[in-house]
């Protein structure tokens, strides 16, 4: 096993609702800059892992073009998961324990703006008892809402809060889409999206990428000043059936955070997918953040949300609020499939 | 009183198959290089962009090459050859699945154009039958009648198509190119 690893480069590129690049266009510049960030030579990486959807890109293949804005000739060793780049750093975080390559390059994009959500989502679930019913993740998202206010574990106003603070958050995130002062007494005089959602409980439409460049820690230590460390990674997944689970708490994201060790040491900040406003609460209960955790500087997933690249962005995130912001001890979380079926925790660390 | 068994399956009973079609909409921006691209085939030009490093030509270009890494702009761009040869093809004999609308066999080309370069792939022969095409085989860009051109299929996925711009390619007659001087242009 190689051990800890660290983060020693990373890059974002803004957050469009509609982008004039192709994906391996917008991909080029965040790709040179994490690297260059690293302070490595592009040949000195030993595996590159993407994640990107080709359903969203309405292409297929569409993973291969991308690989043009990272340098695949002479041929390099490389993989890809249909996932969020949170699983591509996974995948690579997998690869380095293996001990005998000390760099990997991350990245997930994507381009939502082209096809349209509510189409396209559908078709990741079950096809025959869910697709055909044509449940988007919208749909989905309020039911799973409508429980929770139910339940009386949320009140409408807290969603509007949580919305209030994370576009507040954004207005000096350049990479962020969705900002500005919003008063929640405004937010909820606005009329129901899909309800009990309003239009702000949504995350926005979005294209975008992130990349992040990993290293083992003997390599860190040679080439970085600050590396930010990986001290635990784990995902979890639920049953897909959403009907067969409690869409009220996040047991998945609950597993992740206990093996990935958020709750061995106070936590500063917390970069989370949530990518409805609802779903904050529920991951700050199952991760067992306090009030005291600053959630979100980003703006987080309500204020930019290029999907696939969204979830590897939170650990871009974390990762800034420990190397720029002088943050300590920083979680992040990337969610997959619909109401949290699937999550992802890592738990990153300044020296 | 309905038969209560009724809706009980036959265990014994073929499995039958279901049509369930479904569609899904993209609608996206043009990117700039192949915007300026589009502009030159409606004026019954082909443009490319030629690295500055490695001297490779792209068509269409991409604003980068990826052999490189390095981003390429319109001071890169090149006035490409309408002339050149087939360096590889495809013959598809068409199978009737749902949209198909080709019956018979048809070839689809890879044309690697005269000097400065770059290359087309999937491209239309012309004037003659799919058994007389051949690796080598010189050509020339037939182009729709300028009246008649527009871009409406050249779009960010379609790398390589001037559809709706050049009709297709046709023998010129000259000799072969040896099979030997092009074995590093296969695609």
């Amino acid at each position: 096993m190689a051990g800890d690893l660290a983060i020693i480069g990373y890059a974002q590129s803004p957050s469009w609702r509609a982008a004039e690049l192709t994906e391996p266009q917008f991909l080029f510049p965040v790709i040179t800059e994490a690297i260059e960030r690293a302070g490595i030579g592009r040949r000195e990486i030993g595996f590159t892992c993407a994640g990107s959807c080709d359903y969203l890109s309405g292409q297929t293949f569409s993973f291969v073009m991308n690989l043009e804005a990272v340098g695949a000739w002479p041929p390099i060793s490389e993989s890809h998961v249909e996932m969020d780049g949170a699983w591509a750093l996974y995948e690579a975080w997998v690869r380095l324990q293996h001990g005998d390559i000390d760099t990997a390059l991350v990245f997930g994009s994507g381009k939502s703006s082209p096809g349209v959500p509510a189409e396209i989502f559908p078709l990741q679930m079950d096809p025959y008892t869910l697709t055909p019913l044509g449940v988007d993740p919208v749909s989905l998202a309020a039911l799973q809402a409508r429980a929770m206010l139910d339940a009386g574990k949320i009140t409408e106003r807290e969603m509007a809060e949580v919305v209030a603070r994370s576009r507040k958050s954004a207005i000096g995130n350049p990479y962020a889409q969705v900002t500005g002062d919003a008063d929640p007494d405004a937010l909820l005089a606005e009329p129901y999206f899909t309800a009990p959602l309003r239009r702000h409980d949504l995350p926005p439409i979005s294209d975008g990428a992130s990349a992040v460049v990993l290293a083992t820690a003997e390599k860190a230590k040679d080439v970085c000043e600050h590396p930010v460390w990986i001290r635990g990674i784990d995902h979890r997944v639920e049953v897909h059936q959403p009907g067969m689970r409690d869409l009220t708490t996040s047991v998945s994201t609950r597993i992740a955070g206990e093996k990935a060790g958020v709750g061995t040491a106070a936590v500063d900040v917390a970069e989370l997918s949530a990518t409805f406003s609802h779903q904050e609460k529920i991951l700050r209960e199952a991760l067992g953040l306090g009030d005291d955790v600053d959630v979100n500087p980003s703006g987080g997933a309500l204020a930019a949300n290029p999907v696939m690249a969204v979830g590897l962005s939170r650990i871009v995130e974390a990762a800034r609020q420990i190397a720029e912001h002088g943050k300590q001890r920083a979680v992040a979380h990337a969610t997959s499939g619909q109401c949290l079926q699937q999550n992802l925790v890592a738990v990153l660390e300044g020296a | 009183m309905s038969d209560p068994n009724q809706d009980v399956v036959d265990p014994d009973a073929p499995v039958v198959g279901m049509d369930y079609f479904m569609s899904l909409h993209f609608e996206e921006r043009i990117c700039p290089v192949v915007r300026r691209y589009a502009d030159a085939l409606l004026e019954g030009k082909l443009i490319g962009h030629r690295c500055p490093k490695c001297a490779l030509v792209y068509a269409p270009p991409r604003g980068y090459c990826p052999i490189d890494v390095i981003e390429t702009t319109d001071a890169d761009e090149v006035q490409l050859a309408d002339r050149g040869f087939v360096t590889n093809y495809t013959v598809v004999t068409p199978v009737a699945y749902y949209g198909q609308e080709a019956t018979e066999p048809f070839a689809k080309v890879s044309v690697q154009l005269d000097e400065p370069g770059g290359s087309l792939s999937l491209q239309d022969v012309l004037e003659i039958g799919v058994d007389d095409v051949r690796v080598g085989m010189r050509v020339e860009a037939v182009w729709v009648p300028a009246a008649e051109r527009n871009v409406d299929e050249i779009g960010n996925r379609s790398w390589g198509s001037a559809e709706g711009c050049i009709l297709g390619w046709r023998p010129t007659g000259e000799p072969d190119v040896p099979a030997e001087q092009i074995s590093d242009k296969v695609f």
